[in-house]
């Protein structure tokens, strides 16, 4: 299964909105990550049932300023604070299917993020790329 | 002995395998034709690995049929994607389906769920035995006495301890700290490993090899005892000719979505076929291969966990530690419930950390301060096994009213356990509930939430059922002896004969009943009922 084009651009728009990065957090966008790519190569992989369920998600997300907000325009077109609004409403939905969406939207994204190197470091933990873990012995002291 | 991998040098054991004991489903050319064993083992898991390297040691030859592929230890990495696809069924998005969707973890890979799980050695409750003796008449053949040196045989074996005081981690040492001060006795996890440096990576395959899962252990030492593997190789059918197992139709299989057309694979079964493949895979495969016991595919059983989420006013590092250190059976008997500690990677506990945005990136920043700590109910409910019409595998299941009664309140006592332990605020991840929660005052709100499946977020790690073991046909699909009451020369050793689950982590039981199985069979002692 494949994304449009809108599709596309709607979802990496709610994945931004998710984990949208800031200078004084630390965190890079995950803008700055090939989310096309990453969620193309997903989709190809899940069973369909799964992949019609993200591109439910996609789609709910696109169209909820309109419920949520009262804004007759996509989620690409929101800023950021809006965007988060959108989305924060959603995750908190006494709908089960719609929140259940979402959250599965929250972990496709966050299988991403929480992947790249730079994000890791700034939690202090390994980078993907490390295979071998070099001997780690030591204690946290409390504080 | 050849080397299956050139460059590096061999360091793990599954760097080595003998010469022509892996046929690659994914890689073969051709079809593969009649080859013959004294037994064909379905699936390399802890039951099928332990059977068939239990069946090779008396002598017989033996074949594994694995659907995943064989990913080897230097493969391992840390991206949880990555094992996703290549080493988790349905790429990781298997779920349960009910009044809610419980997400279902099981490895599809040499190793099976051994690969990615916390290699965790409990023996079989004995309350669960008497339980299955009284209400199961299984009396006289699955007994702990007949049990014992097969559990002892594999805590020597996979060199089962309790976790050393240097690969611990701060997450388990506050819970046992916290539990003890609860007044609830605690421990370390004993667990199948030899030189575990912490560096929390069981979700993704150990990449020192430490952990002893089956595919760094019992599916090496097989082949080097003359098996041969099938890894990428799914099994369709048992083949039954005059109500006998003789063989098993399986096709190749890849991880990879353009992967070309799938090439057969037919091994042929001289003493008898050994269906390993899980609680979900194995009723499947015996419904496919004409089996139509009432109770096949029914009486599933599973272990619904929920993990809550703790900000620390300290460093807590999961990054370091055994993935999961520390545990409390102490309500197990009155409560039906388990405490235990996970060390949760970056990626899962990006979705458990609440909220999105900069109150998302806030508290992911503090991800060294992270703490979460489980609890596992032994939910009474049972649900079925069915094939789905897209040729997967459906799972219907919802908790009943009182394991939502229990696990509830096993979450308000991890809540008060954590505030006590110091956190500054617990996310419950309970519908109805606030996101997140300041003090051990508002851990009534969990109390008091409806006990509604839909509010939980559960997830589903241990299986059992659905191809229950017991005397009688009509409530049962294998015999005490492990043997199908339908086919002869047909045996079923995973923990899809458990008549009901256990409230420990079931992989010690399921090698044990595996090897228990396989030594009965392989000394002749399991008689075929139906007449060849």
């Amino acid at each position: 299964m494949k994304l449009t084009r809108f599709e596309m651009a709607w979802a990496v728009a709610a994945l931004v909105g998710v984990f949208p990065g800031s200078v004084d957090t630390g965190f890079a966008s995950i803008a700055s990550m090939d989310v096309p790519g990453f969620l193309g190569e997903a989709l190809r992989r899940i069973p369909l049932r799964a992949a019609l369920g993200l591109r439910a998600a996609i789609w709910i997300v696109a169209f909820a300023p309109l419920p949520t907000l009262g804004r007759f325009r996509t989620i690409a077109r929101l800023g950021q604070a809006d965007r988060e609004r959108v989305l924060a409403r959603l995750a908190a939905s006494n709908s089960y299917a719609v929140r259940s969406l979402v959250m599965m939207l929250k972990t496709f994204g966050a299988l991403l993020y929480a992947a790249d190197d730079g994000v890791r470091a700034r939690i202090e933990i390994p980078a993907v790329t490390a295979n071998i873990v070099p001997l780690r012995v030591r204690r946290v002291q409390a504080a | 002995m050849a080397r299956h991998l050139d460059n590096p040098p061999p360091r793990f054991t599954d760097d080595v395998v003998p010469e022509g004991a892996v046929v690659d489903g994914e890689t073969h050319e051709g079809e593969v034709e009649d080859g013959s064993f004294d037994y064909v083992v379905v699936g390399s898991g802890a039951a099928g690995a332990v059977a068939a390297h239990a069946l090779a040691e008396s002598g017989a030859s033996v074949a594994i049929v694995e659907e995943g592929p064989w990913v080897k230890t230097r493969e391992f990495g840390e991206s949880v994607y990555g094992a996703f696809k290549r080493m988790f069924r349905d790429a990781g998005t298997q779920v349960i389906e009910g009044r809610s969707f419980v997400p279902l973890i099981q490895g599809r890979c040499v190793g099976g769920s051994t690969v990615m799980n916390s290699a965790i050695a409990h023996r079989t409750p004995e309350d669960v035995l008497d339980d299955w003796t009284a209400r199961f008449g299984l009396g006289g053949a699955i007994t702990a006495k007949a049990l014992e040196p097969h559990f002892d045989a594999l805590e020597r074996q996979l060199h089962a301890h309790a976790v050393f005081d240097d690969a611990l981690g701060q997450n388990s040492r506050m819970f046992l700290d916290e539990a003890r001060a609860h007044g609830l006795p605690a421990e370390r996890m004993h667990r199948y490993e030899e030189g575990c440096r912490g560096s929390a990576r069981c979700f993704t395959g150990c990449p020192n090899g430490a952990k002893q899962g089956m595919n760094v252990a019992h599916v090496p030492w097989a082949l080097a005892l003359g098996a041969r593997l099938y890894c990428s190789c799914k099994v369709e059918r048992v083949v039954v000719e005059r109500g006998r197992a003789v063989g098993v139709v399986a096709w190749t299989t890849s991880t990879e979505p353009d992967a070309r057309r799938p090439r057969r694979v037919r091994l042929h079964a001289r003493r008898g076929v050994i269906v390993a493949a899980s609680t979900i895979q194995s009723p499947n495969l015996l419904r496919r291969s004409g089996l139509r016991a009432r109770s096949l595919g029914e009486h599933f059983q599973c272990h619904p966990g929920v993990g809550l989420a703790g900000m620390f006013d300290r460093p807590v590092d999961m990054g370091f530690g055994a993935t999961q250190g520390a545990e409390s059976l102490a309500l197990r008997r009155s409560d039906k419930i388990k405490l235990e500690t996970l060390a949760m990677p970056p990626e899962l506990a990006a979705v458990r950390i609440p909220g999105v945005g900069r109150e998302l990136m806030q508290r992911f920043g503090l991800f060294p301060r992270l703490g979460v700590w489980v609890m596992t109910v032994r939910a009474e409910a049972e649900g079925t096994v069915r094939p789905a019409w897209s040729g997967r595998d459906k799972v219907r299941w919802t908790p009943a009213p009182i394991d939502m009664d229990r696990a509830r309140r096993g979450m308000a006592l991890l809540a008060r356990m954590m505030f006590e332990a110091g956190a500054r605020e617990v996310w419950p991840g309970l519908h109805g509930v606030p996101t997140a929660i300041h003090s051990i005052d508002q851990v009534r709100l969990i109390d008091e939430v409806a006990p509604d499946p839909r509010a939980f977020g559960f997830i589903a790690t241990h299986l059992f059922g659905a191809c229950r073991m017991g005397p009688d046909p009509r409530a049962s699909v294998v015999g005490p002896d492990f043997q199908a009451h339908e086919v002869a020369g047909l045996y079923v050793v995973d923990s899809s004969v458990f008549p009901t689950n256990l409230g420990v982590n079931p992989q010690h039981s399921i090698m044990a009943m595996s090897r228990l199985a396989a030594t009965r069979i392989a000394a002749g002692e399991v008689r075929s009922r139906v007449a060849a």
